[in-house]
């Protein structure tokens, strides 16, 4: 059977589309799908070290699509877990080294050889996200619940329909005493205003931090919240549609469980 | 603060410190890469040099960078067909200590 082809976007930068592209694909393989993510920051690639793959770079996308390597000799097998590869960008070049119809082109040979296939899109809706999106059979759209960020989305969600791709959301970063509180957008208001399908809810997690320290897998590290939230998505997406989206709740102290409130 | 102590008597170092190892290497290593342009320039450069000493096969030229998992090797390919006889002098200003 064919693989498919997700371009993981947003329009804004610094939302988690790199966090999740790693998350969601670690998560995939672990499940035991054959899975390829691909760097496609051309010129600012950050994929590789939040991976933490960054010393096994030979080569990258750019020498694939020009012919310099075979699509297998630039993917980076990664060790810790089976059936997760890495095709790294390159940091020498520029977003115009590969075009949207080379991508379509090598999108043929990747869903040959992996079942899914996530697609680390720059920020912007240059030429980038063009090249990112060629590919693409499906998109994962990540945002923030700040205004900035949700308007962004917007934009990139009427672009995606207007390629023929219905897209998914996961809204990231979420704070719930933020949200309790009423000083952060809920997920319902995000979902409102931009009426797409919710695919996942991630909150905000320290541990995010430290894995990308330490460039070990957040899928892998117990406990994390958003580590668990986004292997979620990845049942979601491998077939498991069904499969309720869990909402992000306040930690609760000690007080506060034994019936007092702070406020 | 008891997950601290934890940590510290196991030994496992802060990830801070994990991450800024290896943003030393990554750094080092960004640098080493270069762009088809950059080497497309050298080539030309490379070309109009050796020229003035070489007649050799333009059309079987070649430079490339052979990258392999601890080093990264410039190569250039030139098969040479006679060296010229009178070397010019170089275009521009005289060689040091000249
Ligand atoms: N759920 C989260 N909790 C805490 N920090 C996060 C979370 N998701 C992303 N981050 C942090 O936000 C920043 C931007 O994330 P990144 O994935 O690089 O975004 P993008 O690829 O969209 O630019 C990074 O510093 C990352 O560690
Ligand atoms: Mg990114």
């Amino acid at each position: 059977m064919e693989g498919k082809i997700v371009v993981v976007t947003s329009g804004k930068g610094g939302v988690g589309k790199t966090t999740a592209t790693a998350s969601i694909g670690a998560a995939l393989a672990l499940e035991g799908k054959k899975v390829a993510v691909v760097d496609m920051d051309i010129g600012l690639r950050n994929l590789d070290v939040v991976m933490g793959l960054e010393n096994r770079i030979v080569f990258t996308i750019v020498d694939v699509v020009h012919g310099k390597c075979r699509l297998r000799q630039a993917a980076i097998k990664d060790r810790r877990i089976d059936n997760l590869y890495l095709i790294p960008a390159s940091q020498s070049d520029n977003k115009d080294a590969v075009s949207p119809d080379q991508m379509r082109e090598l999108a043929k040979e990747l869903k040959q050889e992996f079942d899914f296939v996530l697609m680390d899109c720059p920020a912007g809706i240059e030429r980038g996200f063009e090249n990112a999106v060629a590919a693409a059979d499906y998109a994962v759209v990540v945002c923030i619940p700040e205004v900035s960020s949700v308007r962004d989305a917007d934009r990139v969600i009427g672009l995606l329909y207007s390629k023929g791709i219905t897209p998914w959301l996961v809204v990231n970063r979420i704070v719930p005493e933020m949200v309790e509180r009423g000083d952060m957008l809920s997920h319902s208001d995000v979902v409102e205003v931009l009426s797409v399908e919710l695919l996942g809810l991630i909150p905000m997690d320290d541990q995010v931090v430290v894995s990308t320290n330490t460039g070990q897998p957040l899928v892998m590290q117990k406990g994390s919240k958003a580590g668990d939230a986004f292997r979620r998505v990845a049942l979601r997406l491998n077939g498991h549609a069904d499969l309720p989206v869990e909402v992000p709740r306040a930690q609760k102290g000690f007080w506060e469980k034994i019936g007092f409130t702070r406020r | 603060m008891f997950n601290q102590w934890f940590k510290k008597l196991a030994g496992k170092p802060d990830s801070k410190d994990v991450a800024k190892k290896r943003l030393q290497f990554a750094l080092i290593y960004d640098k080493l890469e270069v762009s088809e342009n950059i080497l497309q320039d050298l080539q030309h450069d490379l070309i109009e040099v050796i020229s003035r000493y070489f007649d050799f096969d333009q059309k079987a030229l070649k430079l490339e960078i052979e990258r392999h998992n601890d080093f990264s090797a410039l190569v250039f390919n030139a098969p040479i067909l006679s060296a010229k006889r009178a070397r010019p002098a170089p275009p521009r200003a005289a060689r040091p200590g000249a």
